[in-house]
């Protein structure tokens, strides 16, 4: 309150003191506000306008205004539906065997045993690396001839000849989808390792002396105080997956034969390989529409979150 | 007592055996496939392609690293410092860009705060395959294919709003009241930032900008887009590239994979425990 009064008594004669601290805190979004200006909302307006438009970058003399043409042809490709329901199997098989697993895995990095610390960095790894590390590593796991998975499968026997994991339209997905979960469990494994380590032990002890066995001590105890973090970081992990495009586009290009394309590498392919921006434009105001749906949801269900706690 | 018995019974079979064959098996899962390729990058190219596969080494060699680091036509060395410089400017940029943004949204109310919280934090789950082909429009514009300065600013996109969001939390976490004692003393409102703030949000700051850093070392998709020579190509783009050549050099794209691992990897050991703590912190509080 002091403050007020002394800076104000300083700085009344240009303008007053509450309107000069505002002008400040705006002085400070500047920059920040620029940033998303230009890399995130004149882009989306630009994609926007795009879709509306015949534009072919190496066609420069059939760009003109078509309207919703772009939109009619994306109604009427099958591989956009194709790539939608794609979307579906690859988020859905990721996310949730992604939780299951880091859930398992959560559980098991709160035990205390020896080079607990070494074990959890390490466990971490497959979530930090880059993408197209990923792809590329997995990409020589599935290798038909010279990769390791075929030669141990065969080994014991699962497999009797060698599967073109990564070639076949059968497999690809599966295949893909099993490396996605790979990097991802890591993420589940720290959020709800992070939540475990933020329940109180008396409560287990409370639980204990009851006569609560581990399992129960699980479902009645555990499950509803990680309630919060398990919605927030689904949800999230949802957005995300969908989003994703590096690792099929690195590992398969969303082949073979548009069987592991995916919305977001469908995009991806028309306008960085087939160079359509205006059918591109069209595809991203589809994810765009997706994406705030996911986020209008995501947002609606957190709050109810918060509330019931 | 039968009933105590069985459920001790449980406890010890699930905290014995269970839980060690668990760890085993996550770990093998985890690692098994890096040190697969590390193994891979270790092998002469009879070793890599002989049949029955050979699962070790026998003569161990650093070829592949020495010839991929050196490639004229697939300069790894090169694709590394690129996106040693991209990630630097990259990662000091953002941080100075949202350390002022994310003091003044934790600071200053003002009209349109909660729906800038918003758009920082919807932004965040923007796909970035949506910006490609207005952002290459744009670049093409602006002359700036196929320059550092592309990807620096594309990279903003993802980067701005993460950190941003990270900051607001830090700096809420600070007492008012030494900052306010401070303009008491005389200092303005940056003079209280700098001298009051910053020093005792440096960890978090330091996490923060280091994780703009790795998420920007992971880039690929607006590096293949925005660079169409080789030689400006980022480790990312750079290994997709090593792929597209005539014929996949498994032995040289394992050293340079193990390559790209290893600075993300050593930067997060040191960092994890802040990263993880803010991203449940920030994750909770959206």
């Amino acid at each position: 309150m002091t403050s007020i009064a002394l800076s104000s008594s300083r700085t009344r004669p240009l303008i007053s003191w509450r309107a000069r601290k505002l002008l400040i805190g705006y002085s400070y979004l500047v920059p920040a506000a620029l940033c998303m200006l230009a890399t995130v909302v004149v882009p989306i307006i630009l994609a926007i306008k795009m879709s509306l438009y015949a534009d072919v970058l190496y066609k420069p003399q059939e760009y003109r205004f078509i309207g919703l043409g772009n939109y009619v042809r994306l109604v009427q490709d099958p591989v956009f539906w194709q790539s939608l329901w794609n979307s579906v199997v690859w988020v859905f098989g990721s996310v949730i065997l992604q939780f299951i697993f880091g859930f398992a895995a959560a559980l098991l990095l709160q035990q205390a045993f020896r080079g607990r610390a070494l074990v959890r960095t390490l466990t971490l790894l497959p979530w930090i690396i880059p993408g197209v590390v990923v792809g590329l590593i997995w990409e020589w796991l599935y290798q038909p001839n010279y990769g390791v998975i075929n030669d141990l499968l065969i080994k014991v026997g699962l497999v009797h000849e060698r599967v073109a994991w990564l070639s076949s339209p059968d497999t690809a997905m599966a295949a893909v989808v099993f490396t996605n979960i790979w990097r991802g469990i890591p993420f589940f494994a720290i959020m709800l390792l992070a939540g475990l380590q933020a329940v109180p032990d008396e409560l287990y002890d409370a639980a204990h002396v009851d006569g609560a066995n581990v399992f129960q001590r699980f479902w009645h105890v555990t499950l509803p105080l990680l309630r919060p973090i398990i919605v927030v970081a689904t949800a999230t992990r949802i957005i995300w997956t969908f989003n994703y495009a590096d690792l099929i586009f690195v590992m398969t290009g969303g082949g073979p034969a548009n069987a592991t394309q995916i919305t977001s590498t469908y995009t991806l392919v028309q306008a960085y390989s087939v160079l359509d921006f205006g059918y591109a434009g069209a595809l991203s105001v589809v994810l765009l529409l997706v994406m705030l749906a996911f986020t209008a949801a995501y947002l609606h269900i957190t709050r109810g979150v918060e509330e019931t706690d | 007592m039968a009933r105590r018995a069985s459920t001790d019974l449980a406890e010890r079979i699930l905290g014995g055996p269970v839980v060690w064959t668990g760890l085993a098996l996550l770990t093998a899962f985890a690692l098994g496939p890096f040190l697969w390729m590390l193994l891979t990058s270790l092998k002469d190219r009879q070793e890599l392609y002989a049949t029955p596969l050979q699962y070790l080494p026998v003569h161990p060699t650093f070829e592949n690293y020495v010839e991929s680091w050196t490639s004229p036509v697939t300069p790894f060395s090169r694709f590394f410092f690129n996106s040693l410089w991209v990630c630097s400017v990259t990662m000091i940029a953002t941080t100075v860009v949202s350390v002022l943004a994310g003091y003044a949204i934790a600071r200053f109310r003002f009209a349109g705060r909660d729906a800038l919280l918003l758009i920082f934090l919807s932004t965040q789950m923007f796909p970035s395959v949506l910006l490609i082909a207005p952002l290459l429009t744009q670049w093409r514009a602006l002359g700036l294919i196929d320059t550092y300065q592309a990807l620096i600013y594309s990279n903003f996109s993802f980067t701005v709003p993460f950190t941003v969001w990270m900051m607001v939390g830090y700096f809420s976490s600070i007492p008012r009241d030494l900052e306010e004692s401070a303009m008491i003393d005389g200092c303005n409102h940056f003079g209280a930032l700098c001298r009051i703030v910053l020093p005792l949000a440096t960890p978090g700051i330091a996490a923060t900008a280091i994780f703009a850093f790795v998420v920007s070392w992971s880039e690929l998709l607006f590096a293949i887009s925005f660079t169409t020579e080789t030689n400006m190509r980022t480790l990312s783009a750079g290994l997709l590239y090593m792929v597209g050549q005539y014929e996949v050099q498994w032995g040289q794209l394992s050293a340079g994979v193990i390559l790209s691992t290893v600075p993300v990897a050593v930067l997060f050991a040191f960092l994890q425990r802040h990263l993880i703590h803010g991203l449940t912190a920030g994750a909770v509080k959206g």
